[in-house]
């Protein structure tokens, strides 16, 4: 009897770690956000979201004031990102042909940290939890959690020296995962062993720029969650669809919200929709003379007081 | 005593009367059935009763005068039955260990389970059997800040009413 209660006082304190102060929470955020941009390193991950999974490996080296990345799918269709200091592009193996997009951002593991993340540690509080180990390195466990409804938490498994984020748990409110990247190997260039330049592939055609600014705006947002700001506002083409929509992206850092409007004289029904494994929520609506879709991997209370705050200007 | 009696004929004169409506007695058990009704008033009624619930039942009558009233009479000459008073459990501390150990592993799975329905604030409708297909290129296109190469994910997808808001 006296065992077992001392069994549950252990996993209760060992839950109840104390949060960092902001001081010190700010710092193991910006040595984590600093080494997947700083260090190299070339590795195999696994990302996991409920029964799927996928393999890519990606290869990382520091340039000028950022990095240039590469990053391999190794299962599925064949496809590649690839990173440098002046924007981001997906090649798409599709049949023979091989289709270019330019991305109007770059988000990956294990690069998901804002490059400044001191806007962050006043809407998450971070603990420090177990060591463990990754693709055989150690590391440690900082756990990066929500001070609200509005965001997903964060597991993040920072290896020892470095602060290099060797495993990523996407967590909901009750601690459930949602996805999880895992290093299944991962090479760190030390200083006696530097690493070769990125290998340069033959140039890649010009690819035309997917977005232009906005002229003018005819739909105001007037609520968004706390901490969140407008990141972005174009008018680009939907991949695989002719015609431009406004494309509209909300984040804290860490979680990104987008807002398409779309010219529709004819009311839409309001639909909500929810990803298989609940990380991914979405919210479509009639706004004046436009379809908003408001949609983003968050909770369903931030794409909600999104979508019902727009109204016309 | 003597009250148990009298329930007991009251059921067997119910259930026969019940039986005659739903054509479940012989011809012999028929006419037996409705010679005791010509005679006794009380049946009469009750039988005039079973009509009218079955009617309303099924929709074909809107007015029954005392309906409640004489549902409620009858409910209040239903005899009570007590449950049996059941002999108080030894104190087995291990057991109760045991029983409070399986419940906080329950309540653990159960919170550590991955919800797929959230608290909805608006009325929902059941989930759409078509989903609008013109949303996917919506989910791709936030690809670009979501987390690289992943293709867009399963979604699906509910009518949503906005409680008399101007959509």
């Amino acid at each position: 009897m006296r065992a077992g209660w001392l069994l549950l006082l252990a996993a209760t304190t060992a839950q109840a770690a104390p949060p960092l102060s902001q001081a010190e929470a700010g710092a193991w955020l910006q040595k984590m956000a600093d080494a997947a941009r700083r260090t190299a390193y070339e590795g195999v991950f696994v990302a996991r979201q409920g029964d799927s999974m996928q393999t890519l490996s990606i290869s990382n080296r520091p340039a000028g004031q950022g990095n240039e990345s590469r990053l391999m799918a190794l299962d599925g269709t064949p496809r590649e990102v690839r990173c440098s200091q002046t924007g981001a592009v997906t090649v798409i193996a599709d049949g023979n042909q091989i289709k270019i997009e330019k991305r109007l951002s770059r988000r990956y593991f294990p690069e998901l940290l804002p490059a400044d993340t001191q806007a962050l540690v006043g809407l998450y509080e971070v603990r420090l939890g177990d060591t463990a180990r990754v693709a055989g390195l150690d590391c440690r466990n900082v756990e990066i959690l929500p001070r609200d409804a509005f965001r997903w938490g964060y597991v993040l498994c920072a290896e020892k020296e470095s602060g290099l984020p060797l495993k990523a748990v996407i967590i909901d409110g009750e601690h459930a995962p949602l996805m999880q990247y895992t290093f299944a190997e991962v090479k760190l260039a030390s200083s006696g062993n530097p690493m070769k330049p990125l290998a340069r592939t033959a140039r890649l055609p010009e690819v035309p720029e997917p977005a232009r600014r906005l002229d003018t705006e005819q739909i105001v947002a007037t609520a968004l969650p706390p901490g969140y700001v407008r990141i972005a506002a174009v008018k680009r083409r939907l991949p695989n669809t002719t015609g431009e929509v406004e494309h509209w992206v909300f984040s804290d850092g860490l979680t990104h919200i987008s807002l398409f409007l779309t010219p529709s004289g004819k009311p839409v029904d309001s639909v909500r929709g929810q990803s298989t494994h609940g990380m991914v929520n979405l919210m479509r609506r009639q706004v004046g003379e436009f379809q908003a879709t408001v949609l983003g991997d968050a909770p369903w209370a931030a794409v909600e007081t999104i979508a019902l705050g727009l109204e016309p200007r | 005593m003597n009250t148990v009696t009298q329930h007991h004929e009251h059921h067997h004169e119910d259930d026969s009367l019940s039986a005659l409506l739903d054509g479940e007695l012989t011809d012999q058990g028929a006419r037996l059935a409705i010679r005791q009704m010509v005679n006794d008033s009380v049946r009469q009624a009750r039988f005039s009763d079973y009509c009218a619930i079955g009617d309303l039942m099924r929709g074909h009558h809107h007015d029954l005068p005392g309906l409640t009233r004489k549902v409620m009479a009858a409910l209040a000459e239903e005899p009570t039955l007590l449950a049996p008073v059941r002999k108080p459990p030894e104190r087995r501390p291990l057991l109760w260990l045991a029983a409070a150990t399986c419940a906080a592993i329950t309540w653990g799975l159960w919170n550590a389970a991955p919800r797929q329905d959230n608290v909805l604030p608006l009325a929902a409708l059941p989930t759409m059997a078509h989903p609008p297909a013109d949303v996917m290129p919506y989910l791709a296109a936030h690809q670009d800040y979501a987390q690289a190469v992943l293709t867009a994910p399963e979604m699906r997808f509910t009518r949503v009413s906005l409680g008399g808001e101007a959509r």
